[in-house]
């Protein structure tokens, strides 16, 4: 029997073998019967991946693809965050995520950095991002870079857990007109368009419009959440060459969206920024590079009545608050001797945030100014041909807790020219934000109740990083990255003596956390290509001894100890792509008062069928959350939790 | 038995059936920016000119060397199977570094060994052999053709003078289409 299923092998190679050998796939040979100007004119598909760098990175970086993007069927930056597997994505209502790296999910996540195009986009009201404020035209963002670990040494605090990086094409690769429509039972509906032109020389430039609607989600007791909302985004990009060394990039985006929300009325997130950035190549090794931007952001909060056993003790009312950010940033490589690549840099930002308080929450000061001085220099020095060594920190003065340092140390060993080994070890905070230190829930006159704390001092971390990453052949490829954490001065909260009301914010919890994540590609054929996706986390806060926590070390966890993932992204014939990505994520200790509770473990799935009916026109329906009616991601237990219901649009998109 | 046969004929079918949809796939799809390439390169070896030195026996095989980690997967092999050059039938072979490289008359230079390429340029030199490459600015640095990916399409950057060092002639049907790029004196 055995030799039998082995005669039957031996066949199958030699008849698929000759086959082969004889001609050659039918691409290939279609393609060299081109002369070479119309092989210059031959349109390719994935060009914007990156392996070999991504191979050299010491660091648990993941690159989300703009193809990756577009056919998983993601509307949104925080859907399309759902195609890395280094970070823990939980849909809360139709237009609020909680997004983190190796834990720290709560309702206010305040660990991760964000930048767009290098623009930070993390909030100092919370330290954390409102992610339905950052959106872009998904068919123009190049790639998101997914760094899993701290990153304080270049990209400074708040880089605790992770670093988001989101790169948008450079316009010289947005040329023509490109046009997308369509809607189903979420989004109800959306357009977008971008055109991109040349002008004298090489200056290019594009201008984009996006607008979308989306309905709201349920409850868990079957009731219609009041959460939908619209919003409306306009941009441009220049870049431009002034000289063969130089790269000038001029860009700009405003935004307005209104959203439902549960607490009742409309909120309003809008803002507007604009951004230079100058870029000189000084030699083969050296390079330096000026960036300056600012951001405006506005947001009206509707809040609700603040009610404690039944009293209401104030009435609701609205929350503004009007943000604007000054950042200058400058950056130099060079290279010394053979051995010493050296990179340093300079930043200092400036923010103006003015809030109208409401009655049931508000900050103070109302208004506050601060300034923010970094400098960091790091190294990259070669042991050996195939053993380098980086060293470096970060020293950042903010006007909370006054000078931060946060070094870092790797060490990269290349095993061959297809495998890397690195480890690292590493520093960083999170200073605190208007919210730890100046919070007011209850703002007065009315009575108060929990308060920013006035001594309120930086988290820390001390991180060790092991990670190995692999092309195993021409198919198939691995990332295993391994961390151990050791947290200090996490925020708790702590009672006055006496009156116990208001509660403060101190630092009074600890803690380790230890995890894995691994992701692998295996390309079956030049049509079929397999994605796998795991992490592990494993979280132990505590109060530290002598300490006091209301909520027992509960508040800031909402993780899934295990999550997994597998994609499949197959083509089909008659110029058809159908993809699909389902996932497993644990459950949620998500707990807030004490009382431990918890969001089911779930699986879901998304798909994609698409359909080139030219070489201009794409048709698309994607379906999101297909296993259920409606599921749970986040929140406590209630009547009143919002789940997310299954998902099914159309799209057509052009490009000319 | 019969059972066991009818397994079998059922496995067969399945492996046969979506091999041959995957294969009227990739006949279908727009070709993968390596199988561009991979074609490119071939290309190359029939609109450059050797000098006669360069090989040692008439039948000697042309050799196209990959340095590095290999991003064609196979498909460099594909688009020169079976092709020759006058005499010299085409031939890919890998050279995992620096020290391997052997005697090859187009040597693609991988991403990978960025780091090294001044090294690997140096150890080149006279040795009648056309480098490529991917890495941006390497046509500056003295490459002889770079790939560069603008709008989805694949465009190439020649730098004729370090061809001509090398005593090869690239035809008027490359250099057409291509940017030219003056050498970068180092230093």
């Amino acid at each position: 029997m055995r030799r039998l299923l082995g005669a039957a092998a031996v066949l199958l190679t030699i008849a698929f073998g000759r086959a082969e050998a004889d001609s050659g796939s039918p691409t290939i040979r279609e393609l060299k019967e081109l002369n070479v100007e119309d092989l210059m004119n031959v349109e390719v598909t994935s060009v914007s991946r990156h392996p070999q760098k991504l191979l050299e990175a010491a660091s648990a970086i993941q690159v989300i693809t703009q193809e990756e993007i577009r056919r998983s069927g993601a509307t949104s930056i925080p859907e399309a965050l759902r195609l890395a597997d280094n970070l823990q994505v939980a849909q809360k209502n139709a237009h609020d995520w909680a997004i983190s790296a190796r834990g720290f999910n709560t309702a206010l996540g305040n660990k991760l950095l964000v930048m767009i195009d290098g623009r930070t986009v993390y909030t100092p009201l919370y330290s954390g991002v409102f992610w339905d404020a950052q959106d872009y035209l998904l068919e123009d963002i190049d790639r998101i870079e997914v760094i899993s670990g701290p990153g304080g040494t270049l990209w400074g605090a708040n880089a605790v857990n992770g670093v988001i990086n989101i790169i948008t094409k450079r316009a010289a690769d947005t040329q023509g007109l490109y046009a997308e429509a369509g809607g189903g039972s979420e989004p109800h509906g959306f357009a977008g368009a971008r055109y991109g032109g040349s002008l004298e020389g090489d200056t290019h430039f594009r201008v984009y419009g996006k607008y979308f609607d989306r309905g709201d989600e349920v409850l868990a007791n079957g009731d219609p959440e009041s959460d939908s909302w619209r919003q409306g985004r306009a941009g441009f990009r220049i870049d431009s060459g002034p000289s063969p060394r130089d790269r000038l990039t001029v860009q700009g985006d405003y935004y307005d969206g209104r959203e439902h929300v549960q607490t009742g009325g409309e909120a309003d997130a809008s803002g507007a920024n604009l951004l230079g950035r100058w870029t000189r190549v000084l030699s083969d090794d050296s390079d330096l590079s000026l960036q300056s931007y600012i951001d405006q952001t506005h947001l009206t909060l509707p809040t609700a009545p603040l009610t404690l056993n039944g009293q209401q003790f104030t009435p609701p009312g609205n929350l503004y608050d009007d943000l604007t950010t000054y950042d200058v940033d400058f950056q130099h490589r060079f290279k010394v001797g053979e051995r010493n690549r050296i990179v340093w840099g300079l930043g200092f930002r400036h923010t103006h945030d003015a809030v109208i308080n409401a009655p049931g929450v508000g900050f103070s000061p109302a208004v506050l100014d601060q300034n923010l001085y970094n400098a960091f220099v790091q190294d990259e020095f070669a042991l050996r041909n195939n053993l380098s060594f980086t060293v470096g920190t970060k020293l950042e003065h903010n006007d909370y807790t006054g000078f931060e340092f946060e070094p870092n140390a790797r060490l990269s060993w290349t095993l061959s020219s297809s495998q890397v080994v690195w480890a690292a070890v590493s520093r960083a905070v999170r200073t605190p934000s208007r919210f730890d230190h100046d919070l007011s829930e209850g703002s007065p006159p009315y009575p108060v109740f929990l308060k920013g704390g006035s001594d309120f001092t930086s988290e820390t971390v001390i991180a060790y990083e092991l990670g190995y990453r692999a092309q195993l052949n021409s198919k198939a490829s691995v990332s295993v990255s391994s961390f151990y954490n050791r947290y200090n001065d996490v925020r708790s909260i702590s009672l006055t003596p006496v009156t116990v009301f208001p509660v403060y914010f101190a630092n009074d919890l600890q803690g380790d956390t230890y995890g894995l994540e691994f992701s692998g590609n295996y390309q079956v054929s030049d049509a079929w290509s397999l994605h796998a996706g795991y992490t592990r986390l494993q979280e132990h806060l505590r109060v530290r001894p002598g300490g006091y926590d209301v909520d027992n070390a509960l508040f800031e966890t909402a993780d899934p100890e295990h999550q997994f993932s597998l994609r499949s992204s197959l083509n089909l014939p008659w110029h058809a792509e159908l993809d699909a990505g389902l996932r497993w994520v644990d459950t949620l200790h998500t707990d807030n008062g004490a009382t431990p509770a918890t969001v089911p473990s779930y699986f879901e799935l998304n798909a994609r069928l698409a359909w080139h009916a030219s070489e201009r026109l794409e048709l698309s329906v994607a379906g999101q959350n297909l296993l259920h009616n409606r599921h749970p991601e986040y929140g406590a237990p209630d009547p009143n939790r919002v789940e997310i219901q299954r998902s099914v649009y159309g799209k057509i998109a052009w490009r000319y | 038995m019969a059972i066991l046969r009818r397994a079998l004929q059922a496995a067969f079918c399945g492996t046969l059936g979506l091999a041959l949809l995957l294969r009227g796939a990739s006949g279908a799809e727009a070709p993968t920016e390596y199988q561009v390439k991979a074609v490119f390169v071939y290309n190359f070896s029939r609109f450059v000119e050797w000098p006669p030195q360069a090989f040692s026996a008439p039948n000697e095989p042309f050799v196209i060397g990959i340095l590095g980690s290999d991003p064609f997967g196979g498909r460099l092999e594909e688009a020169v199977r079976g092709e020759q050059i006058d005499q010299h039938p085409l031939l890919v072979r890998r050279f995992r570094s620096l020290d391997e490289i052997g005697d090859c008359r187009i040597l693609y230079i991988d991403r990978s060994e960025s780091a090294q390429l001044q090294q690997i340029l140096a150890a080149l030199d006279h040795r009648n052999t056309l480098t490529v490459s991917d890495l941006d600015d390497s046509s500056q640095r003295g490459v002889m053709v770079q790939f560069a990916t603008e709008n989805n399409r694949i465009r190439l950057r020649i730098n004729v003078e370090s061809a001509r060092a090398a005593g090869l002639t690239i035809s008027s049907k490359l250099l057409r289409s291509a940017e030219i790029v003056g050498a970068h004196n180092e230093n």
